[in-house]
């Protein structure tokens, strides 16, 4: 060997992976998106002495966390905002997948608060995820309030995403985070309550010791900041011919107006105790929520993130450029929450990492008007030498989960 | 002719679980203790499913069969990665009586055959699980429901009977858990089209369901998970036995119930379906426990 | 009642009874019993009184033919023929072959059972039964109980001297099985070792 490899995006050289569960030193932590350029350093998965990540780390300090001293904080919070004169008390986004289902309808039934919804949808929506959406406020029983971004623009920026960052849903992820500060704003109501903390996913544990999101993930200081699809604004204006009107759709909320209006972000993950598969036998049971009927490319689950035909390239690309793809997200998640044995993990993600998102390719690529065979040259540009060989023609991964 | 009332059992490594779509793995407690209640209380059959064998490629249920043929006398059937001839021979000198093949029979076919000449007729029972395409058709999936195959589950119900199964159990995946009854059309056109009698695996929720599928359905056996297990969880404090092995959250809840199905014991079933002219085994001691 | 599964014919000459079991098929087990030298130790055996029971496809083994597959002589034990069960459910629908699930076995002749092999157990208990093939024996005074499918009552027990037969499977059966099992014992006269088959035809058939 010998020859050093290069890393890209700031990635750490050597490849390691978790001692407890299958997630690697490559996997990047939750990005401020509005901020994403290519030229970024990723902050990546930070690992201890024992070689155990964060995430793992965090699960294991879920075993020793009074729960029930937990909920009585919540209680009181909840206390303090509940409304019965009409008015909203709370904001929960999501778009009907198993986790904003049981968040909305235990903050509603259990805690008696009046949450309103809060959609940013899907680029595509599969049928099953527009099914579901419906079953969550039909069944559920739930006020929405779905804001759907210019179609044209949405696509183009997409595009743009995937052309500079191989990243095909930071449009979806610019939104999902910066919809709800604003309509919180909008409509008056102080609190917004998302689920699981990302600690659980593996960013830095200081981050959950309270259960506030980080401003900085959601409220920006001025415009020159902002990039979108890893495009600076003046040039998306210069170049693209977008305008102010087609882009500030994106842009967060402005900081100084939430600091007014005291609008906080919590993670109801913090107060409950979070288990994803139980969150979705409680969303079959109480919103009709139904998993997908066949498996989701990219891994073995079938009631994880199943609502956008673009899921699978989010996935799809991860693993090219971090070596991580669906199976390893989904199996890490459930042996820390003990689901699965670290060797079921293993072998499940070198069954189905990786696995390219056929089903809806073509349409997709329609949709943004992107050639299929585009997208597989910038996969290939994408891959870090250090993650990847050629043999035989074909790309592999140089370190794979054992 | 009796109509049969099977206990199904799926089950991942020690813990007996249930899921919904075959999807999720929570935790219910003991196999052996919720099959041993179950001989008591009347079951015909047991079927137990080794839910993951597929996924990871291993065989895990012989103790837990040799464990139950010694104490519980009634036939057992086992499923759930059975890829080969040794492993069909494993399970039954372990003490299964019958054997229930999926994924390795519509991938190959003749294994159906090959395991038929082995170990004769009686023995193979093939397991189709299948889900429903917008335009009627059922398509059969493999891998407890992860893999489309391509293949019209009628058709291959046809020729499985042809190559000499014994019995078929069909599941269809689009109920199995929801409780909300079973698809009525897919046992319905299983069950007329072969000659061979036909289990109906997979979603029943109510008694009705139970007796509609065998009333409407001619389905000659029904196999019956959630109504049966949620059951039990909720009255017999001994079958939850917490260890830390998968999904135990819904076990350290407290065992709530799952409002998707309502419970009942093989004896409430099996009443309802007399009361509605079927005839079955009877239960307690009549059958002479 | 100690049991030993085996295909060696010294272990029937030294054993106190001998269960035939059976899963499979006939023609494969006949040439099984044959070819290892099986079939004249079972005629030795009863030829000395020794009791022998025969369980499903075991049963039909006794009987002088069978026609599945083909024609295949038995052992001969009980005058008689194995012939398919049939698909007639009396009322213009049909049956299922083969016959899987639990059926009543019915005193042969009415009134409460007179066979000790199922002293304790009810008339018309259920019985768990798997086969195709019924057996026909041409003596009348043979089958012990009968048993109803579809349109035909067929034999599903059967005793000749010290030789019985039964078409259901007692070690399936629950209770009322065990219990049958228990006479079986009963009836043992010695103390010697036995011979006990539990599982599928397989032993006969490979060792």
């Amino acid at each position: 060997m010998g020859e050093r490899l290069e890393a890209k995006y700031g990635l750490r050289e050597e490849v390691v992976f978790c001692t407890r569960c299958v997630m690697s030193n490559q996997r990047p932590t939750s990005t401020v998106e509005f901020k994403h350029r290519a030229d970024r350093k990723a902050r990546v998965l930070a690992f201890d002495e024992e070689g155990v990540c964060d995430a793992c780390r965090f699960a294991e300090r879920k075993e020793q966390i009074d729960w029930d001293a937990r909920e009585r904080e919540l209680v009181r919070l909840l206390d303090t905002h509940r409304r019965t004169d009409g008015g909203y008390d709370c904001v929960v986004p999501g778009s009907g997948g198993k986790d904003s289902c049981y968040a909305a309808h235990v903050l509603k039934y259990k805690y008696g608060m009046h949450p309103l919804t809060v959609t940013w949808p899907p680029l595509l929506y599969t049928d099953i995820g527009l099914k579901n959406f419906r079953a969550w406020l039909e069944v559920g029983g739930f006020d929405n309030v779905t804001f759907k971004p210019n179609g044209r623009v949405h696509a183009l920026l997409t595009r743009l995403g995937i052309e500079h960052l191989l990243h095909p849903f930071q449009t979806f992820i610019l939104g999902q985070k910066n919809l709800a500060p604003k309509i919180a704003l909008q409509y008056g109501i102080p609190l917004i309550f998302y689920g699981e903390s990302e600690a659980e996913y593996g960013n830095p544990i200081a981050e959950t010791a309270t259960s506030l999101r980080d401003r900085s993930y959601y409220a920006m200081q001025d415009l020159s900041e902002v990039s979108l699809g890893g495009v600076t604004v003046p040039e998306l204006i210069e170049r693209h011919g977008l305008t102010l009107n087609d882009l500030s759709v994106y842009f967060p909320a402005d900081h100084r107006r939430l600091e007014a209006a005291k609008i906080e972000v919590h993670y109801l993950g913090y107060y409950l105790k979070w288990t994803p598969q139980e969150s979705y036998y409680y969303a079959v049971e109480h919103t009709g929520f139904e998993a997908n009927p066949v498996r989701t490319e990219g891994t073995y689950s079938k009631y994880n993130s199943l609502d956008d035909r673009i899921d699978g390239f989010h996935y799809y690309t991860s693993h090219v450029k971090f070596g991580l793809g669906r199976a390893s997200s989904d199996a890490a998640q459930e042996i820390r929450n003990r689901h699965l044995t670290r060797e079921e993990g293993v072998a499940l993600v070198h069954k189905f990492d990786g696995e390219f998102p056929e089903r809806y390719f073509r349409e997709v690529m329609e949709y943004i008007g992107m050639k299929p065979e585009r997208f597989h040259e910038l996969c290939d540009e994408f891959r870090s030498p250090h993650l990847w060989e050629r043999v035989g023609g074909e790309w592999r991964l140089r370190h794979r989960v054992s | 002719m009796s109509v049969r009332v099977i206990a199904r059992l799926d089950i991942k490594g020690p813990n007996l679980v249930k899921g919904v779509h075959l999807e999720g793995l929570r935790v219910l407690g003991s196999p052996e203790r919720f099959a041993r209640l179950y001989y008591e209380e009347g079951a015909d059959e047991l079927l137990y499913i080794d839910v993951v064998a597929s996924l990871y490629g291993r065989n895990s249920l012989t103790d837990i069969v040799a464990r139950t043929s010694r104490e519980i006398f009634i036939p057992l059937t086992v499923g759930g990665g059975l890829r080969t001839i040794a492993d069909i021979r494993t399970v039954l000198r372990a003490g299964a009586d019958k054997v229930a093949l999926n994924t390795a029979a519509i991938t190959r076919p003749d294994f159906v055959r090959e395991a038929v000449e082995r170990f004769g007729s009686s023995t193979v029972v093939v397991s189709i699980e299948a889900i429903r395409h917008p335009d009627g058709r059922y398509e059969a999936y493999t891998e407890n429901g992860r893999e489309r195959t391509g293949v019209d589950a009628l058709a291959w119900a046809r020729r499985a009977a042809e190559l000499g199964a014994g019995e078929i159990l069909v599941t269809s995946i689009d109920r199995e858990g929801t409780g909300k009854g079973f698809d009525l059309e897919l046992t319905r056109a299983v069950a007329t089209a072969v000659p061979i009698p036909v289990i109906a695996g997979g979603g029943a929720g109510t008694f009705a369901h139970v007796r509609d599928v065998v009333v409407d359905a001619r389905a000659d056996a029904v196999a019956i998970a959630s109504v049966l297990h949620y059951n039990v969880v909720r009255r017999d404090d001994h079958t939850a036995r917490v260890g830390d092995e998968g999904n135990v959250e819904y076990l350290k809840r407290g065992r709530p119930g799952f409002g998707k199905v309502q419970d009942a014991t093989l004896a409430d079933i099996k009443a309802v379906l007399r009361e509605s002219g079927v005839p079955c085994r009877p239960v307690g001691a009549e059958a002479g426990a | 009642m100690r049991a030993v599964i085996t295909a060696d014919p010294g272990d029937l000459d030294a054993a106190d009874a001998v269960i035939l079991p059976g899963i499979g098929a006939f023609r494969d087990a006949i040439h099984t019993l044959d070819a290892r030298a099986l079939t004249p130790a079972i005629h030795a055996a009863v030829a000395t009184g020794k009791p022998v029971l025969g369980i499903c496809l075991g049963m039909q083994l006794l009987l002088t033919e069978s026609h599945e597959m083909g024609r295949y002589r038995g052992l001969d034990l009980v005058a008689g023929e194995v012939t398919r069960l049939s698909e007639d459910a009396g009322d213009g629908t049909r049956v299922k072959v083969p016959h899987v699930g639990w059926s009543r076995i019915s005193p042969a002749g009415g009134g409460a059972f007179k066979e000790p092999l199922f002293d304790g157990v009810p008339a018309d208990a259920f019985m768990y039964f798997v086969h195709s093939y019924e057996c026909r024996p041409s003596s009348p005074g043979v089958a012990t109980a009968t048993t109803r499918y579809g349109a035909a009552v067929y034999c599903s027990a059967l005793r000749r001297d010290s030789v019985v037969g039964v078409q259901f499977h007692p070690e399936r059966s629950g209770p009322h099985g065990l219990t049958i099992y228990r006479n079986f014992r009963t009836s043992i006269v010695t103390s010697r070792e036995w011979s006990h088959g539990r599982t599928a035809g397989s032993e006969i058939r490979t060792a």
